[in-house]
């Protein structure tokens, strides 16, 4: 019996030996040898990292074990309800802008205040040629002007001053006065605002109401 | 001169293994011919166009049969017995039961393939053979593996080792997968998505927990009795076993990746085979560090020299497989010619290697005679050099083919097929080259098994002197 506690001695198994010899294997306790403890190690390290990868990837594609996929997104939007969704976006952008900048002159519904600001809802100023409101936001107003019929500014005090703001807001906010209330003019974009700053870089003081109909002769009809 | 008690069991299984393993030869000689059948066709489609019966969707299916249940089953009966009887140190009994078991087998398996040949094809994968003869193959199976089981039961040490494990496992799971596949399809038939999966899972199964097991059984048996030394780092074995009982059944679905089935199917299958590299690796550890101990021995010893090579192929094959069961692998590889490459390293290069080996080392055993060295040496030469030849063209031709294929913008039949074709040619030379070393292979069995009854006229003289002497 000794010898087949020792594997290695036995030249040729008969099968009667090779249960008894592999039988006994499972019932022996392994003692520790030296280098015994490096390679299990690695093992276990190789193979926690197998179950982590299996753990995620189970996580990642079963789809909760659902019986149907999930329903697929539509964000496939066409051309034109890209334009569309863009102004949008633009135009709510413009209103925080007036609520922050203008409203508190203008008066959040356009109207203005009688006698003292002038209504921007069916004003032409506002509709007509982009450069006007532009200049007049990008430098202010003084002077006398007439809108709807009204004569507006008689007192200097009631004069605008330039508002301090980018190109981008500016183009928000002019494009937001220019649709809302009623009005229904063009958008005004960014570039345009850019190239009205650079064109009036000489102007230093506020405008004076004749000067821009000069300017933007297509704008004021009179 | 007494008889060992292993000779005493080696007479008592002679007959019994003896039919088995001669009619499992005509099954794998039907089984090349059937494939070569279906290879040429693939590259010839006019190649015996004019016959019904020789229609490409019925030959490949089978062969796939004939290999599997005729040559697979028959084979695992064979080494199944033997390895049984010698482990348990019983002798066989029941053989009159056991033959009876063989012969409906074996005429459940023609009757099936003249059906499948015939049109009365089912569909379900593995499980074409017509609806009737499948009560007349499980009763023959439940026969044989009842009485394996009381083999098993009379042993003489009550200890188990591995290779009785996975034998046994084998033995049994085929029967349950069946009963499982069956009522689901047959019986009580489901509906929905549940039928094709189940046909698939029956089918990949049926490689992964009857043929693999049984394989692995035999190499856990022949490594360490050739060797002569125990194997090494056993007590993973067990790990090992039950890892691919617990795994295996699961992994299988990932062939459904990209199916019209729920999401988690596939994904549970990636999972679960990525989870195979643990059996699979520990199968590995256990034969080769036992059987590099001593590499003259298994260059030198041709049975041992098949049942490495098997190992050895199923550890590549198993690895590569786990590669194409990843996700973004298989939605490359899914629809192309790579799925011959998945079985035919199973049942070739892995299963039908390790038998070859098998038989060779116990039909000298129990017929008491030798089989010539370089018939033998033939048969392992071309086998290796035909199933390698065979996967490397299924494996690189399913490449090309799967990533060809997901480029829409190529014409189909000028630009993917003609880049498959060649792979195509290859097959079909490879086939023949097996079909040959197949051949030899049932030579050399059936000399030894069925006596020459011209062997008088030919011995030569210096077996006459032995005989008189």
């Amino acid at each position: 019996m000794t010898e087949k506690k020792k594997p290695a001695d036995i030249p040729l198994y008969s099968d009667e030996d090779m249960v008894e010899v592999h039988a006994d294997l499972n019932h022996e306790k392994h003692p520790p040898t030296i280098g015994f403890l490096h390679a299990p190690l690695v093992f276990v390290f190789l193979f926690g990292c197998l179950i982590f990868f299996c753990s995620v990837q189970l996580a990642e594609t079963t789809n909760k074990f659902q019986l149907h996929p999930p329903a697929e997104k539509k964000n496939q939007l066409s051309p034109e309800e890209l334009v569309a969704q863009k102004l949008k976006r633009k135009i709510d952008s413009g209103e925080k802008v007036f609520a922050q900048n203008c409203a508190s002159c203008h008066q959040l519904n356009g109207e203005g205040i009688p006698n003292q600001f002038p209504p921007l809802a069916g004003s032409e100023w506002v509709t007509s040629d982009p450069g006007l409101i532009t200049n007049i936001i990008l430098k202010g107003l003084k002077g006398k002007i007439i809108v709807k019929g009204e004569t507006w500014g008689s007192v200097p005090s009631q004069a605008m001053v330039a508002v301090n703001i980018n190109d981008r807001q500016i183009a928000n906010v002019t494009t937001y006065v220019r649709q809302a209330w009623g009005n229904s003019a063009s958008e005004i974009t960014e570039k345009q605002v850019a190239s009205f700053r650079s064109q009036s870089s000489g102007q230093t003081d506020q405008w004076i109401g004749d000067q821009l109909k000069e300017l933007f002769p297509s704008g004021i009809a009179d | 001169m007494k008889e060992t008690p292993e000779q005493v069991i080696d007479r008592s299984a002679k007959i019994v293994v003896s039919f088995f393993v001669a009619s499992a030869g005509l099954w794998l000689l039907a089984a090349a011919l059937l494939a070569y059948v279906a290879a040429a066709k693939l590259t010839d489609p006019f190649f015996l166009s004019s016959y019904e019966f020789f229609t490409y969707g019925k030959i490949k299916i089978a062969q796939a049969n004939a290999f599997v249940y005729g040559w697979g089953g028959n084979s695992i009966f064979a080494v199944t017995l033997w390895i049984i009887a010698r482990l348990s140190q019983v002798e066989i009994r029941g053989r009159i039961l056991l033959l009876f078991s063989g012969v409906i087998w074996n005429m459940a398996i023609s009757f099936g393939l003249l059906g499948i040949l015939d049109g009365h094809m089912n569909s379900h994968e593995m499980l074409e053979m017509p609806t009737i003869v499948w009560p007349a193959l499980f009763i023959s199976y439940a026969i044989f593996a009842f009485l394996a089981l009381v083999i098993h039961r009379s042993r003489k040490n009550p200890n188990t080792i591995a290779p009785q494990w996975f034998i046994l496992a084998s033995l049994i799971w085929f029967p349950a997968l069946f009963l499982i596949a069956w009522n689901g399809l047959e019986i009580n038939p489901a509906r929905g998505t549940l039928p094709s999966v189940l046909s698939l899972w029956f089918g990949q199964s049926l490689i992964w927990l009857w043929l693999t097991p049984m394989a692995l059984g035999a190499a856990y048996y022949i490594i360490p009795s050739i060797i002569g030394k125990a194997i090494d780092k056993y007590y993973l074995a067990i790990f090992g076993f039950w890892c691919i009982a617990a795994l295996a059944p699961w992994s299988v679905v990932h062939h459904l990746e990209g199916g019209p089935v729920p999401m988690w199917i596939p994904a549970v299958g990636t999972v679960m085979s990525i989870a195979m590299i643990f059996p699979i690796a520990v199968a590995s550890t256990n034969f080769h560090a036992t059987a590099f101990r001593d590499i003259g021995k298994v260059w030198n010893n041709l049975p041992l020299r098949f049942v490495i090579f098997g190992t050895i192929s199923y550890t590549l094959s198993s690895y590569i497989g786990v590669i194409f069961s990843l996700p973004d692998v298989a939605k490359l590889t899914q629809f192309s010619i790579i799925n011959e490459f998945h079985f035919n390293q199973r049942v070739y290069g892995f299963f039908s290697m390790i038998i070859f080996g098998m038989v060779y080392h116990m039909l000298p055993k129990i017929t008491g005679k030798e089989i010539g060295k370089s018939a033998k040496s033939f048969h392992f030469w071309t086998s290796a050099f035909g199933v390698l030849i065979l996967l490397l063209a299924y494996l690189i031709g399913g490449l090309t083919h799967g990533v060809l294929a997901q480029q829409t913008s190529l014409d189909w039949s000028s630009s993917v097929i003609t880049s498959v074709q060649p792979y195509f040619k290859i097959t079909k030379y490879a086939f023949v080259i097996l079909g040959l070393s197949q051949l030899v292979f049932v030579i050399n069995v059936w000399k030894v098994i069925f006596p020459n009854p011209f062997a008088a006229l030919f011995e030569s003289d210096i077996e006459k002197k032995e005989k008189t002497a």
